[in-house]
């Protein structure tokens, strides 16, 4: 397993926002979280990506228990994520966003970049490069010097997903990647989360959109009201009685 | 001519030092949405402390100087992660930091006072010749030097802002605490580093002025409210507007303190500031963070 969630429990105050959650996320897969609204399912994300500290459980990742580390020391250990609410640096470039991005992999100092030395200009213009290489892969290559904030929406997420690719993560979290997309951009994003899966970077996402992760997911977790509700591929899922259930709000 | 050449060499030193001081402010708004008391008497124990290295423990003046930075940049380091980080982790409401500030500010001109007494220290000159003529106007060495080195402080610290991977980081924290950690940016480690280095621009200010103006406790109060009118008259919360804001603001005051009154300077200095906050108070760079927040 590239990473597992043993019984994470997550309380704030009294209210317990997740109960006893485990969950597996097997290498090369892309793994889907569901769930009604309020069911918990970014306050768990959240817990694996260092923003909170479960209340209780264990988060292991790639062997190594990173239970209540720092959002970025889990970035640096090789797990990047983006958020419901766009995340972005608005006022630097397309650019700048992903150059930020791969900021932990470079290692160019002060007095090498003031002197301006060979391996320091060697490194700057590869980190270039690179980050053109990665607005390509999402097809923001010709925006690249233009203020993120002025992108639409979905082209907004995409560069989240790119800038958090740019760090070199062996798992990417994506909560709600298409919320806000058009309809062209939705059709074209299984495309892209395959392809990002071919980089060997592995994905577990939150998504509301049914078909995209019926369509996509290799395995499914549904939350309700904090709980794990059902798990397994998606057809077991979708004819989950259970799950049903909690959809329709049936009896 | 020679009036007026003088006035602008002096305006644009003391309008320099205002900019090095007002970088510190724009920088810790942005990196910690705080404003601080306490940057003019940075500037102060920095004099003292320049002042003690060069006289008592005869180090030539270009090490004190060095020295001065390097120690007052870890002060701004520990002040930030003392007092600072730790009253925002207990959550009070900000202006309670604010008002930590300036208790700390009382604290550091009371403590440098029990150390170095309450009198006018002299500052021995940095050069050993008193004058020297440019196009005619004898200017003291020591200001040439004052706006040459604020001018490279300035340019390092552009280069260091925009080139390095620690300020690439601190830009990316100043902008969005949350998405900066998501991209493996440590904000804590960022936000300390902006303190000191804020604090060190206003020491190495304070080691600028010393052989100009003598040291004394309050060399820096006045100081530093000034520079904070140059910060907001350039944009507060903009590193570039400070700059600009701060070097107006030293050449307007001096130009109407030789052509009006120097009795009315700090008069016109403060309208300079009432006015820019009712008809722009985006300042010249029209930044926008205050609007934001």
């Amino acid at each position: 397993m590239l990473l597992s969630a043993n019984e994470i429990t997550i309380q704030f105050g009294g209210l317990t926002a997740v109960d006893k959650v485990s969950i597996d996320i097997e290498e090369n897969k892309i793994t889907g979280l569901i769930g009604p609204n309020g069911a918990g399912k970014t306050t768990f994300f959240n817990s694996i990506s260092g923003v909170l500290k479960p209340t209780e459980g264990h988060v292991t990742f790639l062997g190594k228990d990173i239970t209540g580390k720092k959002p970025y020391q889990i970035n640096e250990l090789g797990i990047s994520r983006t958020y419901q609410i766009i995340n972005l640096f608005k006022k630097m470039t397309v650019l700048d966003n992903v150059m930020v991005g791969m900021h932990t992999r470079l290692k160019s100092g002060y007095f090498s970049s003031l002197l301006h030395l060979p391996g320091e200009r060697r490194e700057e213009k590869e980190a270039y490069e690179k980050a053109y290489q990665w607005l390509d892969f999402v097809g923001l290559k010709d925006r690249a010097r233009e203020e993120a904030g002025n992108l639409s929406y979905g082209k907004q997420r995409l560069l989240e997903i790119v800038r958090g690719l740019a760090s070199g993560p062996k798992l990417l979290l994506l909560d709600e990647p298409v919320a806000g997309m058009n309809t062209a951009e939705k059709l074209e994003f299984d495309q892209l989360l395959k392809r990002i899966l071919k980089l060997g970077v592995t994905i577990f996402m939150i998504e509301h959109d049914v078909n995209l992760v019926m369509g996509v997911c290799d395995s499914i977790y549904v939350l309700e009201y904090g709980k794990l509700l059902a798990h397994g591929r998606p057809e077991e899922v979708q004819n989950d009685p259970e799950v049903i259930r909690a959809y329709l709000g049936g009896e | 001519m020679e009036v007026f050449l003088g006035l602008l060499i002096s305006g644009l030193a003391l309008g320099a030092v205002y900019s090095m001081i007002g970088i510190g402010y724009s920088l810790i708004y942005k990196a910690s949405g705080l404003m601080t008391f306490v940057q003019g008497d940075i500037l102060t124990l920095g004099a003292f402390l320049g002042l003690t290295f060069n006289t008592m423990l005869r180090l030539p003046y270009w090490l004190s100087l060095i020295l001065t930075v390097v120690v007052v940049f870890l002060i701004g380091f520990l002040i930030e992660k003392g007092i600072i980080r730790r009253l925002l982790n207990k959550d009070v409401n900000l202006i309670y930091i604010v008002l930590s500030t300036i208790a700390l500010s009382y604290v550091i001109q009371n403590g440098a006072q029990a150390i170095w007494g309450g009198t006018y220290l002299y500052f021995p000159s940095v050069f050993s010749v008193t004058t020297v003529e440019i196009l005619g106007v004898a200017v003291q060495p020591e200001v040439i030097l004052c706006f040459v080195m604020a001018l490279v402080g300035m340019i390092c610290l552009y280069i260091f802002m925009n080139k390095t991977k620690n300020g690439t980081a601190m830009r990316a924290a100043s902008m969005d605490r949350m998405a900066a950690e998501a991209c493996g940016i440590n904000v804590s480690w960022t936000t300390g580093l902006t303190w000191g280095i804020a604090a060190g621009l206003a020491a190495a200010g304070g080691m600028l002025v010393g052989p100009i103006y003598s040291v004394y406790i309050t060399l820096g109060a006045s100081l530093g409210k000034k520079a904070y009118a140059g910060a907001v008259i350039g944009g507060y919360g903009n590193m570039y507007g400070a700059m600009v804001g701060g070097l107006l603001l030293g050449l307007f005051e001096t130009f109407a303190a030789g052509y009006i009154s120097s009795e009315y300077k700090n008069l016109m200095a403060y309208i300079l500031l009432i006015l820019f906050l009712f008809i722009r108070p985006t300042g010249i760079f029209n930044e926008r963070a205050i609007q934001d927040e």
